[in-house]
């Protein structure tokens, strides 16, 4: 009781060490917090989309991009496959700009498979649906958002073409999984949706509730035999799955950077404790002495670090919260530029990721006062009173430590390069590398400093000396601050490493992908389904002057051995395949891929389906399944899931279309790009749809745009890492501020200055942050190394050039300086104010 | 140095505590002054503003005709550096700079550390005993070694004023005695004016003129 008394009257006295204490767990769990919350409400919106979506469907048809006839749908009624729903889905841009899901539906036929969609669909006349097309259903909440109500023209945009709708009710979602799971949804009927998003008489896939059991078996096996070439029947969650699958690792990628500003919060903890305990040690020495036994004194500090990390944990969560805000808006259009169109509105509270986020916080404080109170708890009444004895031990510590550290630093390395394990595992070798370089920081800290003393004070006289070698002095109290630093450093030169060399690598790829001038196709591509162009688009522009050629493409999603994958086909024309980028082919390669004998798979395919060059690939198409050997591995970074390549030729041959989704234009030579694109479009007018043109330098431009808003996120949780690691830093800085008073106020009475003193402790801090900066550079490479080539390629399947620019090295030193330089500033002005006089009294 | 009417009083809530109540004296050049008192009489507050570390509430402290309780912060600042030794009971030296390089740290500040400083400091400190110690850190020091390092950095400036505040105060008997020799044999050889604050007879002894604080004001003191 009396123990517990004397530790809060402690901190009550020391109020900045504790409130830094508290922001350290508070800005760690907050970061937890936020991306769980982030990642949790991205997770849910989906799910409860695709749940809302399903309804209650077993089962569903599909076949991919190309879609299902129609007729198809006629033919399954006429064999009794009830209930039995057909759907048109897509996105289409509203006047406002915003994406809105077109779902479009037989509103009788929704009866039993989602009723909900059913009850929206029949609260308008069921005559009206007959007699007119273009009417839509809205729910209430997206009405409300639009500004809309019963009777309003709705004009949306889709694949260049505009359309105008009208909304024929506005009616209450009638339960919450449709009002979060149908946000941002018109119901229409199908016949509207294929006009609108070009499907005609086609159908994007045929839900089914089929029975359980044997009569459920002996429908399938009915379905499957009517099935028509390069349709699917699979079960109603798979197609889900395999899209949640694909934003898996970018969640996982964000979680272990949560993860590594609780890891810096849990430092600050550490450092907070121990100076409590560091600046009590007297006090705990004549406790021994009077009795107090070692486990109370180990339960008391514990007790202390786990009530501030509660604190700490209680603001954290609501400060999370409000983060989380910033960071779902980040998340959710990185998850929308990189996998599939995701709105979510508002952070949904997760009890999971708060209980999460709670217990971390928690008990990382009580992890990380249990060496401080280990420390308290062995010290005996003698040594308590001398600080040397403290720092010896530290010095004594450092070694060991070290060596512990390049220990676990090897089984980083081990578990990272050593053999082929999955991205957990990845993971935990960076977290082991990160923890490795943390021990030995302290050894290296003191060497340095050691080291530097001489220079500086041939630099700058005995300030310079006392700075360096107070560094090396006090890392019983400074130690863990630079290994706060350092972490946070090093995170920050990994990741901007890795960041630049992914950037380096696209940059590169574009440079060589983009062998056109200009770039054709439908503005505004929302959705899985990119909107075809109109036939006949690339004769018409192959005609225009100033044109030497032109090459199209077709992307499409087509059901295969993997599931649903991305199949590019294309045809260059005379500039054959200057803009494929090889990892790996065969010299035959393009020969047979123009011949339609051989696909190209990309980079992220071949590593998430352990794919290789002399494999082969089979898709499903309209002429049935077809299998190619691959001949060839490129490099695309268009998509994290891989996609197959085909030529233009073969798919011509398996689905016997002339659509087109792009149009590639090959200029003259000294042709005007500007005056060309000028040409172009009035060759394109009277197409009906609006068409966007642009140069490979613009497209160049946007490409890399979209990378940097998908790194925002990143960028982000570095900048809190390295704010916490200040805060640290702050932390340890006042502390000894606070202890050097009496040293400071000697050197105030032989003569220093306020403005030396300033002097004197700025060079101290900013020595510090130079040092921690110049020791996070070769974990931050190492850490670089393995997030370019081991974390991205398990993770994404791309693999990336490293590239190291010296500046950005050079402003990660900088980076630490100026932060310790930061936070040495009140540290430094409390120092500079010192009275010697008060300070030495001793009447 | 002449004090004039000296008062200092700090607040004890919402009280004040009337530390020196109107004190005057005059120091004269070459003496030995010593203040005697019991703790909490004022002693270290009276040398605190003789070394212009702190300022009074009320009165002047003449020197070299400035009132040093006018002066800046950086003047009074400069004063110390090139006019004053001091010497205190503990919190000495800086525990990151080796023993010569405390000594010659007021040498670098009044901008004087050359070849030859550098020899004087390394004769001081063969002089007090700790050739060969040049190097070592003061934490690998005993109390009276420190005190010894003490006394010669409070004199390898050549300050005309050395303060000592209880410079024998954490010592065991015998070393406060070879402390307080070496101390007095140094200021005499220098011809230095020296201010004492101690309770220990055996240090007041040592000084020409004893003055006794109590209730604020000082007295002539009864000989040792």
């Amino acid at each position: 009781m009396m123990l517990g008394r004397a530790g809060l009257r402690y901190h009550l006295r020391q109020p900045w060490q504790a409130a830094l204490a508290v922001l350290g767990v508070a800005l760690g769990v907050a970061v937890v917090v936020a991306v769980q919350l982030a990642n949790t409400s991205a997770e849910r919106a989906f799910q409860r989309s695709a749940e809302a979506l399903q309804g209650d469907a077993t089962h569903r048809i599909s076949a991919g991009t190309a879609g299902l006839d129609e007729a198809f749908y006629t033919e399954l009624r006429r064999a009794g496959v009830r209930p039995s729903a057909p759907v048109v889905e897509g996105y289409v841009t509203t006047a406002g700009g915003e994406p809105l899901r077109l779902l479009g539906v037989d509103p009788w036929a929704e009866l039993g498979v989602r009723d909900a969609v059913a009850s929206a669909a029949l609260a308008v006349d069921p005559g009206r649906w007959l007699s007119r097309g273009g009417m839509a259903v809205l729910f209430q909440p997206e009405a409300e958002r639009l500004g809309l109500g019963a009777g309003d023209p709705l004009p949306v945009e889709a694949g260049g073409r505009r359309h105008e709708l009208e909304v024929a009710a506005v009616i209450e979602p009638p339960d919450e999984l449709t009002a979060e799971g149908l946000r941002d949804t018109a119901v229409v009927d199908l016949a509207t949706a294929q006009a609108v998003l070009g499907r005609h008489g086609r159908l994007d896939r045929i839900d089914l509730v089929l029975p359980d059991g044997e009569a459920g078996a002996a429908a399938l096996e009915r379905i499957k035999a009517r099935l028509p070439q390069g349709a699917v029947l699979e079960e109603a969650g798979e197609g889900a799955a395999a899209l949640d699958e694909m934003t898996a690792a970018f969640r996982l990628n964000l979680t272990a950077f949560s993860l590594l500003a609780l890891l810096v919060g849990a430092l600050l903890i550490y450092n907070a404790v121990s100076f409590s305990v560091v600046q009590r040690r007297p006090l705990l020495g004549r406790l021994r002495a009077i009795g107090v036994a070692r486990g109370q004194l180990f339960r008391g500090v514990v007790a202390e670090g786990v009530i501030l990390g509660v604190i700490g944990t209680l603001l954290g969560l609501p400060l999370g919260f409000a983060l989380a805000d910033l960071l779902l808006g980040l998340v959710t259009r990185t998850i929308s530029d990189l996998y599939f169109v995701l709105s979510v509105r508002s952070v949904a509270p997760s009890p999971g990721a708060l209980a999460m986020a709670a217990a971390l916080g928690v008990i990382a404080s009580g992890v990380a006062s249990a060496g401080p109170a280990w420390e308290a708890a062995t010290v005996t009444p003698r040594t308590a009173l001398e600080r040397a004895s403290l720092e010896a031990k530290a010095r004594r510590l450092v070694g060991p430590l070290g060596i512990g550290g390049v220990g676990l630093m090897v089984l980083g390395g081990a578990l990272l390069w050593g053999y082929g394990g999955g991205l957990v595992a990845g993971f935990a070798g960076v977290f082991a590398l990160l923890v490795g370089a943390a021990l030995i920081v302290p050894w290296a800290v003191r060497r340095l400093a050691i080291a530097l003393a001489r220079p500086a004070g041939a630099l700058i006289g005995a300030p310079g000396r006392m700075a360096a070698r107070g560094v090396a002095a006090g890392l019983s109290r400074s130690g863990v601050a630079a290994v706060a630093l350092v972490v946070a450093v090093t995170a920050v030169i990994g990741v901007s490493v890795m960041i630049d060399s992914f950037r380096a690598s696209l940059a590169t790829w574009l440079d060589s992908t983009l062998s056109a001038d200009i770039y054709v196709r439908a503005p505004a591509e929302t959705g899985s389904v990119p909107p075809t162009l109109p036939e006949g688009l690339a004769a018409d522009l192959a005609a225009v002057p100033g044109v030497a050629s032109v090459g199209t493409s077709r992307r499409l999603r087509v059901p295969s051995e993997y599931g649903e994958i991305r199949l590019r086909a294309f045809d260059h024309g005379p500039a054959g395949d200057a803009g494929i980028v090889y990892k790996h082919r065969r010299a035959w390669a393009w020969s047979a891929f123009q011949a339609g004998e051989a696909a190209y798979i990309t980079e992220p395919f071949a590593a998430h389906h352990g794919l290789a060059v002399g494999d082969s690939v089979s898709f499903r198409t309209p002429e049935g399944e077809r299998r190619l050997p691959v001949a060839a591995v490129v490099r695309d970074y268009t998509t994290s899931q891989g996609a197959i390549y085909v030529s233009r030729a073969f798919y011509a041959d398996c689905w016997g279309d002339g659509l087109i989704n792009g149009v590639a234009v090959y200029a003259e030579p000294g042709a005007d790009p500007e005056a060309l694109i000028g040409a172009l479009r009035q060759a394109a007018e009277g197409q009906g749809q609006a068409l966007q043109f642009r140069s490979e330098a613009e497209i160049r431009a946007r490409s890399l745009e979209v990378f940097d808003r998908t790194f925002a996120v990143t960028r982000v949780l570095q900048l809190l890492a390295t704010i916490v690691a200040a805060a640290g830093v702050l932390g340890a800085l006042l502390a000894l501020a606070l202890e050097r008073t009496g040293e400071v106020a000697v050197l105030r009475a032989l003569g220093l200055t306020p403005w030396q003193v300033w002097g004197l402790e700025l060079s101290r801090t900013g020595l510090l942050g130079a040092i921690a900066g110049v020791l996070a550079v070769p974990p931050g490479l190492l850490l670089a190394a393995a997030l370019t080539g081991v974390i991205n390629e398990r993770a994404f399947g791309w693999s990336l050039q490293l590239s190291v620019d010296p500046a950005l090295l050079a402003e990660a030193v900088a980076l630490a300086t100026v932060a310790a330089l930061v936070a040495g500033l009140y540290p430094a002005y409390r120092a500079a104010r010192v009275a010697p006089g008060e300070a030495m009294r001793e009447d | 140095m002449q004090l004039c009417g000296l008062s200092k009083r700090y607040p004890e809530g919402d009280t004040a505590r009337v530390v020196l109540d109107g004190c005057d004296l005059d120091i004269h050049r070459g003496e030995a002054l010593a203040i005697v008192g019991p703790s909490g009489s004022g002693k270290s507050t009276l040398l605190n503003l003789v070394g212009a570390m702190e300022l009074p509430d009320r009165g002047a402290l003449w020197f070299a005709g400035q009132d040093l309780a006018q002066l800046s912060e950086t003047a009074r600042t400069l004063f110390r550096r090139r006019h004053l030794g001091f010497i205190f009971q503990q919190l000495n030296l800086v525990p990151t700079l080796t023993v010569l390089e405390n000594l010659l740290l007021p040498l670098e500040l009044n901008g004087a550390l050359d070849a030859d400083g550098r020899r004087h400091a390394l004769a001081l400190l063969e002089r007090v005993g700790l050739q060969g110690r040049d190097a070592s850190f003061p934490e690998h020091l005993s109390g009276g070694e420190r005190q010894r390092v003490a006394v010669a950095r409070a004199l390898v400036h050549g300050p005309g004023l050395l303060l000592a505040d209880e410079p024998t105060g954490s010592l065991d008997g015998d070393t406060a005695r070879v402390v307080l020799e070496l101390l007095d044999e140094l200021r005499r050889e220098r011809g230095m004016t020296a201010v004492l604050a101690t309770h220990a007879g055996e240090v007041a002894a040592k000084a020409d003129r004893r003055l006794a604080l109590g209730a604020g004001r000082l007295q002539e003191a009864a000989p040792a």
